[in-house]
């Protein structure tokens, strides 16, 4: 993995980029969070966010002209967040005088400062805290120059001379009625090792540099009013704060800009919209000052501006509360640890790859590719958890083992002449398409092995519909079925050696069959398709239906509103998205869009293999979808609908519209276990073998068991939750009798039994009743016991 | 990664009816191997592993493992 190119993506990412009210002020007060403790009531922790970006805060907060509130992105929408007031409240709220602080030696060099006014004892006090010898020139009787054009009733003369005392307990040396001019700073230069003027104007033009402050290349350097800042009381107190750093390092002989490029005012990449921005008016104080409760319905204003278009839509990245960028850098460092604990591998493996990041990025980053190179590298690292896509692999390698996958072509006409009579012949399009078969196979229909799973009595069915159809289309040939398989779970897990593997078998079958179309009903299918084996033409069972009519099925008009969930896996494939959209309506159904659908769709918590690796990741997603949804919920993907109806919502697929008998119970059918989707699947195929091409093939009974094993619901919920099958547990049990190993129990008569398979040892407790055997309870690990004395 | 519950436990080895005593048992993991005190049948040697340590103790340690 290349970490220098997945840091540069990090980069890109302008989640941490302040907003434009941070970006436009000259100090940086970190407006968010200072309005956050307001919102708090914390008006302390308010104050010491002010002390620690604004210089002398008690007094420049209340005569701040505030440039942050002329582009407050709430402006158009109620009026601009009253910072001005929001930092009066808090100094009247929150204002705590400044811990003592040990003097620093002064030893770093001497600084004179020509003028005491805003920018001036700024940078004396900055200077002075930085441990330089700071003396103050000051040509009329008094330090703070325009501060005392403010003095008012908000700004009193007691609080701005209270706040000047602090020269006095520095013992910073102020020089009252001295003016200095160009001669005299000429002799001064030679006395201190650099020169702050801010006097406001002085009689010869200086050629100072607005972002160092320097004057021409000299120990000198001048801000406020001299250095363009206006009238700004905040742009001034900000030059004189930058002036004293550019000082420090003149002084000690360092680069004088390095590092310091969003000192001033900055641009923000960051562009946050308003598009759903609900206006609220801006709160008007009934006194002289907000009270708190006033401060803290303005603060509650604040639209708390932040890049997270994406954090905003991801269950994901929403549960462990972290941003592109700070992923980005937490994958770095888990792909550089040597020894060490990978910490973010729960993380990493709890993305669903849906993409939809990227879709809600301007800026195109996705997450979803980044985590998928992760994944890949942790493999050939081997530093991938075993336990997190352990279960899932094992059912993909079932799926492609001789208990389901199979090949065949259209049965020929020799191995059908038995339907080749009337009145059938006449009436049954598959008969038809039979009839008319050629022995060359154009398309091969895929149904995947999840769909299988879920729904193998749609199987045949639809097989015959396409024997029956895909005569009238314009490729020539038969239709073949293929059961297994497309690997996704290997691309999810990031083993590509078995993702290489299996879609090498696949175009294997598709070369020796001619290389025909495949038909697949599968989303997540359609999109491996397109990314191992492009070569291959597929359509989907969608497009057929819309394309050249749907199955025979009973069509009643106004059948009602469904909400339609597309898959992730077709976010890019439009022909799906229309070809569901037209079959649905064709069907009787209106559709209510999703605000999330089409290439903007959510995932439904399956993806990415996390309903394995974490299960209560993959619920949150769930449980989002679900409460978006007003209606009964449509889907064309047959985990998403396990998922969703597991999740409590009445969910159809598509295919329950067209094929269901009961269509009612069809939105509410039980998801099936691990096992049953094991056993549906096997029993698939020795159905479809026997019934279309009179193969006959009996399910695996090796093992002949002298007992009956009876699961409780309670203990069929453990092997679910816990990824055991009802054929380890048989295993278990039937060693555990054949060889007398197995643990009792005399008080309660339980049974428990292990036996090691694979890299898992499965235990079972249960009870015995005759040849009854009950499960009590079912558990594993993956760590193996020695066993000798 | 006992627990203490354990040493009292009413489970026996069903093949030879003796009570569990508490041993050194050698577990492995992805590739390492190291020593812990387990339930286990002195004469056949069969180890015990209840629920609360397999998912408990054992599970924390195998993850733990895992993301080394």
């Amino acid at each position: 993995m290349d970490l220098d190119k997945l840091l540069e993506v990090g980069d890109l990412c302008i989640h941490p980029e302040p907003p434009v009210c941070n970006a436009t002020c000259p100090v940086h007060l970190d407006v968010i969070a200072f309005i956050n403790e307001i919102e708090k009531g914390d008006f302390k922790k308010a104050y010491k966010l002010m002390e620690k970006r604004i210089p002398f805060a008690k007094l420049i907060g209340k005569i701040c002209d505030h440039p942050c509130e002329t582009v407050c992105v709430r402006k158009d929408a109620g009026g601009s967040i009253q910072v001005s007031e929001l930092e009066k409240l808090v100094i009247n709220q929150g204002y705590t005088a400044p811990k003592k602080t040990l003097p620093l030696p002064k030893n770093k060099g001497k600084v004179a400062i020509i003028g005491g006014g805003l920018s001036g004892i700024t940078a004396a006090v900055d200077l002075d805290k930085k441990g330089y010898m700071v003396s103050v020139y000051e040509k009329s009787n008094r330090l703070g120059g325009r501060l005392w054009e403010y003095e008012s009733d908000t700004l009193k003369k007691e609080e701005i001379e209270e706040e000047l005392q602090i020269f006095e307990r520095q013992k910073i040396s102020v020089t009252l009625n001295t003016a200095i001019d160009q001669s005299r700073l000429e002799t001064l230069e030679g006395d201190y090792d650099a020169i702050f003027i801010g006097t406001g104007d002085w009689e010869e033009k200086l050629e100072i540099n607005r972002e160092s402050f320097m004057v021409g290349e000299s120990n000198v350097f001048a801000g406020g009013k001299l250095a363009g800042e206006g009238t700004s009381v905040i742009g001034s107190v900000s030059s004189g704060r930058r002036a004293a750093i550019s000082i420090d390092r003149y002084v000690s002989k360092v680069s004088i800009m390095a590092s310091r490029e969003r000192e001033g005012r900055f641009e923000t990449p960051l562009n946050y919209k308003t598009d759903n921005v609900l206006r609220v008016e801006k709160i008007n104080k009934q006194g002289d000052y907000y009270t708190e409760a006033e401060g803290i319905a303005e603060a509650k204003r604040c639209l708390k501006c932040v890049c997270e278009d994406c954090i905003t839509t991801c269950s994901h990245m929403q549960r462990f509360n972290i941003s592109p960028d700070a992923y980005i850098r937490q994958i770095n460092q888990s792909e550089r640890i040597i020894l060490g604990t990978h910490y973010a591998n729960t993380m990493i493996n709890s993305c669903t790859e849906c993409g939809l990041c990227k879709e809600r990025c301007f800026l195109d980053i996705s997450m979803k590719d980044v985590i998928h190179e992760t994944r890949e590298s942790m493999v050939e690292k081997g530093k991938m958890p075993v336990s997190a896509h352990d279960f899932a692999l094992k059912d993909m390698q079932f799926s492609n083992s001789d208990r389901f996958s199979m090949v065949r072509k259209q049965p020929s006409k020799e191995q059908s002449k038995d339907l080749f009579y009337y009145p059938v012949i006449s009436y049954s399009k598959y008969a038809q398409g039979l009839y008319k078969g050629t022995g060359k196979t154009g398309y091969l229909f895929y149904p995947g092995c999840q769909l299988s799973a879920s729904h193998s009595e749609y199987i045949g069915e639809i097989y015959k519909y396409l024997v029956g159809t895909m005569k009238e289309t314009k490729i020539d040939g038969d239709v073949g079925m293929y059961l297994g398989c497309c690997g996704a779970p290997a691309d999810w897990a990031g083993r590509q050696d078995l993702m290489q593997e299996n879609i090498g078998k696949i175009k294997d079958v598709w070369k020796e069959m001619e290389e025909p179309t495949f038909i697949l009903a599968c989303s997540s299918c359609a999109s491996i398709f397109e990314k191992y084996c492009p070569e291959i033409n597929t359509i989907s069972l969608w497009e057929i239906f819309d394309k050249y009519g749907l199955p025979e099925t009973k069509i009643t008009p106004d059948r009602g509103v469904l909400n339609l969930h597309d898959a992730c896996a077709t976010r890019n494939n439009p022909k799906i998205h229309e070809s569901i959209r037209n079959i649905t309506k064709s069907l009787g159904y209106e559709i209510k869009e999703f605000g999330y659908s089409k290439e903007k769709t959510k995932c439904c918590g399956y993806g990415g293999l996390v309903y394995y690796a974490n299960r209560d990741q993959s619920n949150d997603f769930v449980q989002d979808r679900i409460s978006e949804s007003t209606e009964d919920m449509l889907v064309y993907c047959a985990m998403c609908k396990d998922l969703f109806v597991e999740g409590g919502k009445k969910t159809y697929h598509i295919l329950d519209l067209i094929y269901a008998k009961d269509l009612t119970s069809a939105g509410l059918q039980k998801t099936p276990s691990f096992s049953e989707r094991h056993h549906n699947r096997a029993q698939l195929k020795i159905d479809l073998l026997s019934e279309i091409w009179g193969e006959k093939q009996t399910m695996d009974t090796t093992n002949e068991l002298d007992f009956s094993l009876i699961i409780p619901d309670d203990a069929q919920k453990l092997m679910q939750d816990r990824y055991i099958l009802f054929e380890d547990v048989e295993k278990v049990i039937d060693h555990a009798r054949k060889n007398d190993e197995y643990f009792f129990n005399p008080e309660t008569k339980n049974y428990l039994a292990k036996l090691r398979h694979e890299n898992v040892t499965y235990w079972v407790r249960y009870e015995e009743n005759g040849k009854d055997v009950i499960v009590n309870s079912v558990y594993s690990h993956r760590m193996e016991v020695v066993e000798e004395p | 990664m006992n627990s203490e519950n354990e040493k009292n436990t009413p489970w026996v080895c069903g093949k030879c009816n003796s009570k569990l005593e508490l041993q050194k048992v050698k577990v492995t993991y992805l590739g390492g191997s190291f020593e812990v005190e387990l339930m286990k049948c002195p004469v056949c040697n069969f180890v015990f592993i209840d629920e609360d340590l397999a998912l408990g103790k054992m599970l924390e340690v195998e993850k733990g493992l895992e993301d080394k």
